[in-house]
């Protein structure tokens, strides 16, 4: 291989590097999460929140049911 | 377009354009030291002036390139805001100065004599579109 196309490639290699290294310098600014996945947290918090009500809802219907039942009987 | 672009940046466009717009000014960067090397006005013992201009032109069109993949998003997704009237008039400059630098060293020969010029117009404004957005971003980030 030629002196010159050795300094080519080592010029493009400089090139690439410099594209990586403010890659990982603004990701880092950015913060762990994208925009994304901080939405698809979200929702699932939400769902959990919405199971969570649910299954209070329930255990107070049952409730309700069994007070129903024993004031009855 | 915009639809798109929130896909191929799955769903965080602006994010994307930082990264792209601060890769193309760290590139730019590289580009004033390569073509000083390719000039004469610093000779490192590892790199050739020839080389050296060769690859200032092959970084100069990936610039390029990622600088249209950045205005593209920017428009589709934002949009001509009057509150970005600084980063517009940059943006717009460095369009300009930038068409004009391509047209020279492409076909335009007889005005190479204002390469050093352009290039370094092209520089000031790439930064100064960069600050008055991606700089912006990241610092309230």
């Amino acid at each position: 291989m030629s002196e010159r196309a050795v300094q080519l490639i080592g010029s493009f290699l400089v090139a690439a590097a410099i594209v990586a290294i403010a890659i990982v310098v603004v990701t880092a600014q950015f913060g762990p999460t994208s925009a994304a996945e901080q939405e698809s947290l979200e929702e699932r918090q939400e769902q959990r929140l919405e199971q969570r009500e649910e299954l209070r809802e329930e255990r107070q219907e049952l409730r309700e049911q069994r007070q129903d039942n024993g004031g009855s009987g | 377009m915009e639809d798109l672009l929130e896909t191929l940046a799955r769903g965080n466009p602006t994010e994307v354009k930082v990264l792209l717009a601060s890769a193309a000014l760290a590139l730019a960067v590289y580009q004033l030291v390569l073509i000083a090397v390719g000039y004469g006005k610093v000779r490192p013992p590892f790199l050739s002036p020839g080389p050296a201009s060769f690859a200032h032109r092959a970084v100069g069109d990936a610039i390029v390139v990622i600088l249209a993949f950045t205005a593209l998003t920017c428009v589709s997704v934002y949009g001509v805001e009057d509150d970005a009237a600084a980063h517009i008039a940059a943006a717009l400059g460095l369009l300009g100065v930038l068409t004009v630098k391509i047209v020279v060293v492409r076909w335009w020969h007889s005005m190479n004599r204002f390469l050093p010029i352009l290039g370094i117009s092209v520089w000031v404004l790439l930064a100064l579109t960069w600050v008055t957005s991606a700089g912006i971003f990241l610092a309230d980030s």
